[in-house]
């Protein structure tokens, strides 16, 4: 999973609580930074940014200017998490620090271009590792979750018939059909792989089936142009109470991916597998 | 057509001097830092920590204009700090801004009668 800590910007330009704000000020200009976080016998002791130099006499202390309310992550964080700090705060950097010391810095800017690889410009939904990040932070926070993993039926065939262009739009639409069932409170849908879906819910786990059957019934009886037929198979992994959280989460997705194998195997539209390894 | 003095040409300089004794603490009784005076709470503690040891103590305030007040000790044996304070900030209040840093010179007088039964 992608963490802030494979992104940082590790060579940090940092200023002394004991430098004026002039001089902070000819730093940021210097190096073209907006923020000089504030170092103080090797622990991170605040940072001054643009806007607290714009409101403050040059003549000041930095440790009389500097924001000391800082917003900081570990290394480990997850782009997401990082993310939703930055909304959350309204700040444009994020300071890497673990145990006092300072590690990195991430700017918003960095974060959304990193968090646009993860996202498939096609369907408009997060692709696989948003899957791993969210199932990850669920069962951290022990919460019961069930992931559906849709799977297109024979869709090759579709790439192959009807040509890649169609075959897009067929996984476009899909995508859209999926979206229109999701509870942004309850499901993380994201696009797998290739013509590969799946969702990530915390409705109660007898109700998942229920609900990956109507995902599945909602495919089959699309409107599909051309009399195109397009069905789609799920496997429902899902489990109560939450599973523990140093539990291989790939070993968890992997189960959703044979389940959705052993629907179309059994000719069914939905298999569910319960999970409950102890 | 000739000067019979040529023009003095060069660059003086008049120096004047003014001497005074530079006064220990320079900042007397109290001295009040606005939020945006050039000065923050920790260049004046560590100036009073310096020039003053312990005579003084650096109080953080949350007040619109200011943003700290020095206090010199003595002056809280006379009146109590939560007295005090509240009455310096009123009348510095009226003359400052949040650029200023205002220098303020006490007396206190505590009057006392008692009544001794004869």
């Amino acid at each position: 999973m992608t963490t802030v800590e494979n992104i940082m910007n590790r060579r940090i330009i940092t200023a002394s609580p004991f430098d004026s704000v002039r001089k902070a000020a000819e730093m940021m200009n210097e190096f073209k930074v907006g923020c000089l976080p504030v170092i103080e016998s090797g622990q991170l002791a605040g940072i001054i940014t643009s806007r607290d130099i714009r409101c403050s006499h040059p003549n000041r202390l930095v440790i009389d200017a500097m924001s000391k309310d800082l917003i900081t992550v570990t290394p480990s964080c997850s782009i997401w998490d990082a993310a939703e700090i930055v909304e959350r705060y309204k700040i444009e950097r994020l300071v890497v620090a673990e145990d006092g010391k300072l590690l990195g810095i991430v700017t918003k800017l960095e974060l959304y271009h990193e968090l646009g690889k993860h996202f498939d410009t096609l369907t408009g939904l997060n692709r696989a590792e948003y899957l791993y990040y969210i199932t990850g932070k669920l069962i951290r926070n022990n919460i019961a979750l069930s992931i559906v993993f849709i799977d297109l039926d024979g869709f090759g065939e579709v790439d192959k018939k009807y040509g890649h262009i169609i075959g897009d739009e067929v996984l476009y639409r899909v995508a859209n059909i999926i979206k229109a069932h999701v509870d942004e409170k309850l499901d993380y849908p994201c696009r797998y792989a290739g013509d590969e879906f799946a969702v990530v819910t915390v409705r109660p786990a007898s109700t998942v089936e229920e609900y990956a059957l109507k995902i599945v019934n909602a495919i089959a009886s699309y409107n599909w142009d051309g009399g195109m037929k397009i069905t789609a198979s799920a496997g429902v992994v899902n489990c109560q109470p939450a599973i523990k959280s140093d539990c291989d989460i790939r070993e968890f997705v992997n189960i959703a991916s044979l389940a959705s194998t052993k629907a179309k195997k059994k000719g069914v539209p939905v298999f569910t597998v319960f999970y409950n390894k102890e | 057509m000739s000067f019979s003095r040529p023009f003095e040409i060069g660059r003086k300089a008049e120096v004047s001097i003014r001497l005074s004794e530079f006064e220990i603490p320079p900042i007397q009784d109290v001295l009040v830092v606005g939020k945006k005076a050039p000065i923050g709470p920790e260049a004046v503690k560590r100036m009073v920590d310096a020039l003053s040891p312990e005579q003084y103590v650096v109080i953080r305030l949350e007040h619109d204009v200011f943003e700290a007040a020095v206090l010199k000790k003595s002056l809280l044996k006379f009146i109590p700090q939560d007295k005090l304070l509240p009455i310096i900030l009123k009348e510095c209040s009226a003359i400052a801004t949040e650029d200023s840093v205002i220098k303020a010179q006490l007396n206190i007088v505590v009057q006392v009668n008692k009544v001794v039964d004869l």
